[in-house]
């Protein structure tokens, strides 16, 4: 060891590199050769052997890197959403008009002190977040973003939804139980028991959509709903999508049902003992139940990723390539590109003069090409790719869910929790079975 | 800790350091005293209490012990009958303390909840922690100085004590106010009022749970307090009113704002209501929700909107007038439900009252001075003198002993939110535990002020 030491010390800088890069190099070369020529074509061949199983790890993997950004989104939006109607500004410092804000939130649940009090039963406790989150991250699996862009067709898909959905009470509970705190215990209690309440309405909303539809894949369930607005659940099944509504506000915690949670008075429910990224997970999970249902509703009642009108699109683009141009496009877009900036930055220097200085000029020119060559590729993506579409259609509905929860939560005082529970038994429940009678003699007397 | 006291020293004679050994060491057994030499060098090398690791086996002895991780409720043995009564837990009760470190309580309100499920069976309330000893205080200082100190007693609406205070001393003194002198007291302390009430909309729909409306009457009461910021110098504190006047006459600024606010005050009150008055749930959350009869409220000496709305129409400006009040022109709300959603609207309604208050002041303002002519030194006759006036939280008086000195011999304040607050264990039973936020916010207490 000694004699290695020594030697080192007496290398160059450059003989450092040499002796630490070479070897390196060596290794990465015959270790490439032998993925590309070993490695490579047996893992193809396994893949190709176990497609579902791929796909089901690829969408896994892909809803649970997906989950992340969304709550970010979400929590960004609902700061900035309710400051504008609180008259206030909302985070403006981190990022453009805060935007980073919520990533900044992140990297300081991370960084704070994982608490755990002391009497609290740890395995529950430390589980607990991981139940909850894990719960609504599942539910994702089944919802279809686009066509041919779903984690998992179940032909049970609305039922598996529910079930997980279901879950999640689980997490609450544990966690108000294993806090050790009264407070948390309160909390988890009105979960489990405001959660099992409004399940029943919530899941008997749906058996309306469920008859129409004639199956549970939530596929199956959008194209039941395509061609345009006026196909939608929505206008089929009103009362439905009102009872859905609000139970999924009950089922989600938000305002005016967030009971477990409820700040002026057992101060943070269930989550009253957690820190850090425990804390984050229930933080996540709630937003990411907002999302769900949002997406859900859409889903269900609002027909999903189809577009509200009759469509012509997707047009066929290939034509685009049929004179053989192909790669060309890449320099024809750097060539567009500078032209474009070219022609912006002289036209700034023209119109602007001495107040724009030449680099800034040439940035302008740069960035307003790259934005209109960014817009022309998407437009061209829009038109010819039903998934773009989908996913357009999909989140701009589910989008406008969102914004009305966080509008809620912006407006809205809490209910009490005998008003709570008594409305889910006394009118929601009598209602969804109303609705779910009327559907079903209305279909056995219309398919006659 | 107790317990891990008990767990570190078994003999409770040892310091951890093990240096030295208390007298009371002596009385301890000889087997004792034999197991405690044995132990001292171990003690010695035992690392310092904060380097404890997890697996120590005391915190083990910890966490076994479970129940006596937590100081005992109360914390000393019960003193009364009322205690025992209380700190007795029936089948399926459960003590919650909420308080004094809360979202929901105003100040440092500590409220002992027994519970039953959700429903209150019995409440304690524990005051006192913002207890600073102002009458105490007051009567250390000398007439002019006792105005900045009853200041900060109801941080929210600081003109009223001051005014009190002033009241009183100015019967002790036979001091004569200049008439601008009262009018812009009116017009200033109706201005506070506006604030204080806007603030507990604010408060209210905070505690059910509104995260709007709290903000909406923070931007009036913004405009308010910059306007008296601006007349005054302070935004909380004001310290304005002398005996015999107020410190300083109107000036551009205060009046170019309050213009400005005037414009669209009763119509900002609307919309501000409107976001409540109209919201179902708010209503159903507050109406029939610790309803406070008459006969109570007049026995536990409950005063202002609390009385008011439980049907009896009193109003120090209007029963007792002091200042230019039997000049002006207002109304003295009165409702008769007595519960959450009527103290509520009672206040809102003395809201628009105090805008017509105000707008009469600012058209009836005579010229003139806004100090009497009073001596450096004040040294009033001995006597005794009772000045009181209508706080945005009811009758807010002060009982003054003059000695002949130049300082109060006696300085008592009447803070109404004390008396409010006494219902408290009336109306929270039999509520749900949510209700208890709708209920103490309702009766709009300030700790600062029950606290003294």
């Amino acid at each position: 060891m000694t004699f290695a030491t020594r030697t080192w010390d007496r290398m160059s800088l450059t003989s450092r590199l040499v002796a630490i890069l070479v070897p390196l190099a060596l290794i990465l070369a015959v270790g490439s050769v032998v993925g590309i020529l070993v490695i490579l074509p047996a893992t193809m061949d396994f893949l190709r052997a176990n497609l579902p199983l791929v796909r089901f790890a690829v969408a896994v993997v892909g809803i649970l890197v997906l989950t992340i950004p969304t709550a970010f989104v979400l929590i960004y939006l609902e700061l900035k959403i309710i400051a504008r109607m609180n008259l206030r500004v909302g985070p403006n410092r981190i990022g453009p008009w805060g935007a980073a804000m919520s990533l900044i939130h992140g990297f300081k649940v991370l960084s704070k002190e994982d608490f755990t009090p002391t009497g609290a039963d740890l395995p529950v406790f430390t589980l607990a977040p991981v139940v909850t989150f894990l719960a609504s991250v599942m539910t994702l699996l089944v919802i279809p973003f686009a066509p041919g862009l779903f984690g998992q067709d179940l032909n049970i898909g609305l039922l598996y939804f529910f079930a997980m959905g279901g879950l999640s009470v689980l997490g609450l509970l544990m966690a108000g139980w294993a806090s050790f705190n009264k407070y948390s215990l309160l909390g988890g209690l009105r979960a489990a028991a405001q959660i099992v309440s409004y399940e029943i309405p919530l899941t008997l909303s749906v058996v309306g959509v469920v008859i129409l539809a004639g199956t549970m894949s939530m596929n199956r369930l959008v194209l039941a709903q395509s061609g345009s607005a006026l196909d939608w659940f929505a206008f089929k099944q009103p009362l439905a999508v009102l009872i859905f509504f609000i139970a999924a506000t009950a089922e989600a915690n938000r305002t005016p049902f967030d009971m477990t949670e409820a700040d002026s008075e057992i101060v943070a429910g269930f989550a009253t003992e957690y820190s850090g990224m425990r804390f984050g997970f229930f933080f996540f999970a709630e937003y990411v139940n907002v999302f769900i249902v949002s997406a859900l509703l859409a889903t269900l009642f609002f027909g999903g990723w189809t577009a509200p009108f009759n469509w012509p699109w997707p047009y066929n683009l290939n034509w685009l390539d049929a004179s053989g141009i192909g790669v060309l496009w890449i320099p024809i877009a750097i060539i567009a590109t500078v032209v474009v900036a070219d022609v912006v930055a002289v036209a700034v220097r023209l119109v602007g003069g001495r107040s724009w200085s030449a680099p800034s000029a040439f940035g302008l020119g740069f960035l307003a090409a790259g934005v209109g060559i960014a817009a022309v590729v998407g437009l061209a993506c829009f038109i010819a790719f039903d998934w773009v579409q989908g996913i357009f259609w999909f989140m701009t509905k589910t989008y406008v869910f969102v914004f009305t929860f966080v509008w809620m939560r912006g407006t809205l005082p809490r209910v009490r929790v005998d008003q709570l529970m008594g409305f889910a038994w006394k009118w929601l429940l009598p209602a969804s079975l109303l609705n779910l009678f009327v559907t079903a003699t209305a279909v056995v007397l219309l398919n006659q | 800790m107790p317990t891990r006291q008990r767990a570190t020293q078994p003999d409770g004679a040892t310091q951890p350091d093990g240096a030295t050994q208390p007298a009371h060491a002596a009385r301890t057994s000889q087997a004792a005293r034999a197991s405690q030499a044995a132990t001292a060098k171990a003690q010695r090398q035992r690392p310092p209490e904060q380097y404890r690791s997890d697996d120590d086996p005391r915190i083990m002895l910890d966490r076994e012990v479970g129940a006596d991780l937590f100081e005992p409720i109360p914390p000393y043995p019960v003193r009364t009958e009322r205690e025992a009564e209380f700190y007795t837990r029936g089948d399926g009760e459960m003590f919650l303390n909420v308080g004094p470190h809360h979202p929901a309580t105003h100040g440092v309100l500590r409220l002992v909840l027994k519970l039953s499920g959700e429903q209150v069976v019995d409440v304690d309330p524990v005051l006192g922690y913002l207890h600073r000893g102002v009458e105490k205080i007051c009567e250390n200082s000398d007439y002019y100085h006792v105005i900045d100190q009853v200041d900060p007693l109801e941080y929210v609406s600081s003109l009223f004590q001051e005014w009190a205070a002033v009241l009183a001393f100015e019967q002790l003194m036979d001091v004569e106010v200049p008439p601008r002198a009262e009018y812009i007291r009116v017009l200033t302390s109706e201005l506070l009022r506006v604030s204080s009430h806007t603030l507990f909309m604010g408060f209210l729909a905070l505690d059910l749970g509104g995260l709007a409306p709290i903000l909406y009457s923070f931007i009036e009461r913004d405009e308010i307090v910059e306007m008296l910021a601006a007349l005054t110098g302070a935004r909380m504190l004001f310290n304005y009113f002398r005996i015999g006047g107020v410190n300083g006459d109107l000036n551009h600024e205060f009046l170019s704002r309050l213009g400005d606010w005037m414009s669209r005050a009763a119509k900002q009150t609307e919309a501000n209501t409107g976001l409540l008055n109209e919201n179902e749930i708010f209503v159903r959350r507050a109406r029939g929700v610790g309803i406070l009869d008459r006969e109570m409220a007049l026995r536990f000496g409950v005063t202002g909107g609390n009385l008011r709305a439980s049907g009896v129409p009193f109003d120090v400006r209007r029963a007792h007038p002091y200042s230019v009040y039997p000049q002006l022109d207002f109304n003295v709300p009165t409702r008769l439900e007595g519960d959450s959603l009527a103290r509520y609207l009672i206040r809102m309604d003395e809201v628009r009252e105090s805008i017509r208050i105000i707008d009469q002041c600012l058209h009836n303002m005579p010229d003139g001075p806004v100090m009497a002519k009073l001596p450096r030194l004040l040294r009033p006759r001995p006597g005794r003198a009772w000045g009181a006036v209508e706080g945005p939280r009811g009758m807010l008086g002060v009982y003054a002993i003059s000695d002949g000195s130049d300082q109060p011999f006696r300085f008592r304040i009447h803070d109404p939110s004390f008396l409010n607050l006494a219902v408290v264990p009336y109306l929270l039973p039999g509520n749900l535990l949510a209700d208890t936020m709708a209920i103490v916010s309702s009766l709009d207490p300030v700790l600062g002020g029950i606290d003294k």
